[in-house]
């Protein structure tokens, strides 16, 4: 089950759906244009991947959902999120606690940094539940060693009154995980849930989660800077570059034929397992924009290779290309011929992603 | 940790130690001497005579060192020179004093410093955040005996809302004093007027003795309330839905207390000197009078034993700070 | 920290180019607090400099008889007169000279003995480090103004000693934050990169390590100086101050009036208030510097 990318294709209500949210970073020296207008819809029990580079604004998108940007400097510009049908932005604070951790959740980047360390997980898997579903401290005690079995953690209930320190940074991003799922929402949130962790270590987390989301029929937005983290969890993916959506569309079509220059620069650095002749990983040029003002024309117009006048100009939207769903805000899409020649647009086949075999679901 | 704190105690002996020689020799170095100091300039060759020998001060050093050693292991810290009575006497009559002085600062610090540092850091750059910039900085810059004098002449002299010297009312000194903690024997011995009269003579010492700590404390608990905002359990913990008052409480507030912790332990040395200084402003009879008193009389007994007594105090009072650390922080494990 | 936080702040942090030294002069002259305390400091040394020249008076002149409760402030004399008759404006503005000489004094001789034990403890090491710093730690754990009613009372009650006094108590902390950071820049990479290359070791201490050291020790200077006139006002107070007869020491003559805190308290309000704000002009500044050199440190 997927969703139409973008927000002119749908009157039937999603479970999640965000229209043209913008968020801006105002202090007194600068305005920082984080995210500048996307739009998106998620069905229950979907799966959506965001990709960009640090500072593209995929993890401000998440914050503003859930109203917890940092303050004072951050706030919401504009734009709805509708969960079920009722616009989060602009619900008083009583109201967006219940949604946090209760209808949407996170789960954050550094499982070091994110669990407090003076209070132990059990209290802290607990605090959660308590807040949410007005369990009392027995109750909760018990919910909490379930989900941290159904999380992998074994010896659950023992550890139950461990402090975060005792834990590896795998085990404890189990923990986040359990948190995360305690109060069964319906939208889990993921921001770069591997990012922080070994290789081998990832791969079980993304194996962990994909689980959860089946059995759980929880919708999964996964948030990464990392193709190849999504190829193998979503079903659709958008990438995103200066605070806008590029490019959106179903995960095989996309990584397949990427339309867009900076996707096709971000697979072209995603080193590949399955090569069968070694091909030279390629950094993509230049810095991200200067998030502080914003651009007139196409905001990777500076670091484009495709670039025209009509680049520096005027401002991309999302338009469809030739397959279907896929969409791409580009003057000048990469031609097929530029993928073959990449070693890319072979098919299905030739995601990017090693660590799993099962990625390409119907 | 209990071998931490065995260890910990069993460190301080040697300590104890050579700090007891240390001022022993350091009290004999010093120019004058209790005799003279007693007697005054135009005494006698002879009247000295008589009373360094009544208090065995003509015998060599190491021998009265040695001495004092042997009386101190019997609990017997010798006699004053000047009032004449013991001075384990004495020093249970004025270690309380400073004790409660002490505590009753500490109070103000802690309970006006944690919650305005933490307001303060909450809107870090508004206006509670500046002016309390300010304002600790300004306490910082007032000599205790000066803030002392001037509390004392606004709510004393002036507005007579409070007393303006000793521990409590002159007419209830012949109270029971059971534990010499004044509030303390007002609750023991249901004597309210005593416990009432006790805590109007505390409030100004208090708050004068009090204010260094509490700019100090205000500093560091915005400082450390500013770094824990920004951590990213803090944002988990606000992802989780909780109430803010929750998420202030146990997530931020808990986090930030663990260097105020530690200050509030260094401050404890620090309180004595502010303490020698509140005391003579409103002749608060504490140990902070009592050593310096003994200073001006070279009264050797006094000293010896008073010093001694305040660094074991100190040490203690480190090492409780040291414990309760522990409990706070659980990445903390003594062994 | 979020990417948007990581944003927000590193845009925060202005550009200016030229290196670590101008980048904090740069943000200490934006510091409104330094300003302040910069231009109440700068009035106290005019004070003191201009002494003869400012007071009405000679601090020891009389001016009005004997009186067990002088008058307080009138149009000829604003601050009013003390028990002997002499101008109070007088003497405070001739006790600045006092204050100043005694901060400064005090923190040279600190700042001298603890740089060159807390130089010579970080850059040797070893046993001369372990004994040096055993010392300082015992001599840092006993309050300051207690030590120095150690040393007054050892040394005696000259202006001189009691200068040298509060200078002593001040050594630990600086031999501290110099032995901290030789031996942090002693290990830190580009020290190591110029020793590779063969920089002889002399030339290593005098122009990578200390150049790094003196942000800090500078802060510690300012701070330690407001320390100073506090901690000899105070012992003036106790009536361990200088015991030269007739010195304006606005501790002394603070403490002098003490009694006669009810019905003259002109005497004690006008020395008082001169040490808070010269106390304070110098933390603002010390402050200031502090948030300048090391932005990061908040507290």
């Amino acid at each position: 089950m997927t969703s139409p990318g973008s927000a002119a294709a749908t009157d039937r209500t999603a479970l999640l759906s965000v229209r043209d949210l913008e968020v801006r970073f105002v202090t007194r020296r600068a305005t920082i244009h984080a995210v500048n207008g996307i739009s998106f819809d998620l069905d229950p029990g979907a799966t959506l991947g965001i990709v960009g580079e640090s500072g593209c604004g995929k993890s401000v998108s998440s914050l503003a959902m859930l109203g917890i940007l940092p303050q004072p400097a951050g706030r919401v510009k504009a734009g709805q999120v509708l969960l079920d049908g009722r616009d989060l932005v602009g619900l008083s604070e009583h109201d967006l606690r219940q949604v946090r951790g209760g209808e949407i959740a996170m789960i954050f980047q550094d499982p070091m940094t994110s669990l407090n360390p003076v209070l132990t997980i059990g209290r802290q898997i607990t605090e959660a539940l308590r807040a949410h579903l007005d369990m009392d401290k027995r109750a909760a005690a018990e919910e909490a060693v379930a989900l941290l079995d159904r999380v992998g953690i074994p010896d659950a209930r023992r550890r139950l009154s461990d402090y975060p320190h005792q834990f590896s940074g795998g085990m404890r991003q189990r923990v986040m995980i359990a948190m995360a799922i305690s109060c069964r929402p319906k939208v889990l949130i993921a921001d770069e849930p591997t990012t922080a962790l070994d290789v081998t270590i990832q791969a079980q987390i993304l194996d962990l989660l994909r689980t959860l989301v089946d059995s759980e029929g929880m919708a999964l937005i996964l948030i990464t800077h990392d193709l190849g983290v999504v190829a193998g969890v979503c079903e659709r993916t958008h990438v995103m570059y200066a605070g806008r959506f590029v490019e959106t569309g179903p995960t095989t079509e996309l990584f397949a034929r990427p339309k867009h220059p900076y996707t096709l620069g971000l697979l072209k650095s995603v080193p590949r397992l399955d090569e069968r002749h070694h091909r030279r990983l390629e950094p993509i040029g230049g810095a991200p924009r200067d998030m502080r003002e914003l651009p007139t024309g196409c905001a990777f117009a500076p670091r484009c290779t495709y670039a025209t006048q009509a680049s520096w100009e005027v401002l991309p939207l999302l338009e469809p290309t030739a397959g279907g769903d896929h969409r791409v805000a580009c003057h000048n899409p990469v031609p097929d011929a530029e993928l073959v020649a990449a070693g890319l647009g072979l098919g299905p086949d030739a995601d990017g992603d090693a660590e799993d075999d099962d990625q390409w679901r119907p | 940790m209990l071998r931490y704190v065995a260890l910990r105690l069993l460190y301080m002996v040697p300590v104890l130690l050579v700090l007891s020689f240390v001022l022993f020799a350091f009290l004999r170095a010093l120019p004058g001497g209790p005799a003279i100091a007693l007697l005054g300039e135009r005494a006698t060759e002879r009247d000295l005579e008589v009373l360094e020998q009544r208090f065995g001060l003509d015998r060599p050093v190491h021998e009265q060192y040695f001495g004092y050693m042997r009386n101190l292991a019997r609990g017997d810290l010798g006699v004053s020179i000047r009032t004449r009575r013991p001075v384990r006497e004495e020093l249970l009559d004025r270690f309380p004093a400073t004790v409660e002085l002490s505590i009753g600062a500490i109070l103000v610090a802690v309970l006006v410093g944690v919650p305005l540092g933490f307001a303060a850091a909450k809107r870090y750059q508004g206006a509670i955040d500046q002016s309390s910039l300010v304002a600790s900085l300004i306490g910082i810059s007032f000599p205790v005996f000066f803030l002392a004098l001037l509390l004392k002449y606004v709510f004393a002299v002036r507005l007579g809302w409070l007393p303006t010297i000793g521990r409590i009312d002159v007419r209830m000194l012949t109270a029971e004093h059971p534990t010499g903690f004044y509030l303390l024997d007002g609750i023991v011995t249901r004597d309210w007027d005593a416990f009432v009269s006790a805590a109007k003579h505390l409030v100004l010492p208090a708050i004068a003795l009090g204010t260094i700590p509490l700019a100090i404390i205000t500093r560091i608990t915005r400082g450390a309330t500013l770094d824990v905002v920004s951590e990213d359990y803090v944002r988990t913990a606000r992802a989780k839905g909780l109430v803010s008052s929750v998420v202030n409480r146990r997530h931020i507030l808990r986090n930030a207390m663990l260097p105020v912790v530690t200050i509030v332990g260094l401050q404890v040395g620090l309180l004595l000197t502010g303490a020698i200084l509140t005391e003579t402003v409103f002749s608060w009879p504490g140990m902070g009078s009592w050593i310096l008193e003994a200073i001006r009389f070279r009264d050797y007994a006094v000293l010896q034993g008073g010093i001694l007594f305040f660094v074991l105090v100190v040490v203690l009072v480190n090492l409780l700070v040291d414990i309760s650390y522990a409990f706070l922080n659980p990445r903390i494990r003594y062994r | 920290m979020s990417v948007a936080e990581a944003e927000a702040r590193e845009l925060e942090i202005e550009h200016v180019g030229g290196g670590l030294w101008r980048d904090a002069w740069e943000r200490l002259r934006h510091n409104k607090g330094a300003i302040a305390g910069a231009v109440l400091l700068g009035l106290f040394v005019i004070l003191a400099v201009f002494a003869p020249l400012i007071a009405p008076y000679g601090p020891n002149e009389r001016v009005a008889g004997l009186a067990a409760t002088p008058p307080g402030p009138t149009a000829e004399h604003w601050f009013g007169v003390d028990e002997q008759g002499r101008d109070l404006l007088s003497r405070v503005v001739y006790g600045s000279r006092l204050s100043l000489l005694v901060g400064v004094v005090s923190v040279a001789v600190g700042l001298s003995f603890g740089m060159l034990l807390g130089a010579t403890a970080g850059y040797l090491g070893g046993k001369v480090d372990t004994l040096i710093m055993r010392i300082i730690d015992i001599v840092l754990s006993i309050p300051g103004l207690l030590f120095a009613i150690a040393l007054v009372t050892l040394l005696g009650r000259g202006l001189v000693q009691v200068m040298l006094a509060v200078g002593i108590t001040t050594i630990p902390v600086f031999a501290r934050l110099l032995r901290g950071s030789i031996l942090a820049v002693r290990e830190s990479d580009y020290v190591l990169a110029a020793r590779s290359v063969g920089t002889p070791g002399r030339g290593l201490l005098l122009r990578h390590i200390l150049p790094n050291s003196v942000a800090p020790v500078i802060v510690a200077a300012t701070l330690a100086m407001a320390t100073a006139i506090i901690d000899v006002a105070g012992l003036s107070f106790l009536g361990l101050g200088p015991a030269e007869a007739g010195l304006p020491e606005w501790g002394a003559i603070l403490a002098d009036n003490q009694d006669r805190l009810q019905a003259s308290p002109h005497l004690v309000f006008f020395p008082g208030f001169a040490i808070v704000l010269s106390v304070l002009a110098i933390n603002l500044i010390g402050d200031g510097l502090r948030e300048s050199i090391d932005p990061k440190l908040r507290a």
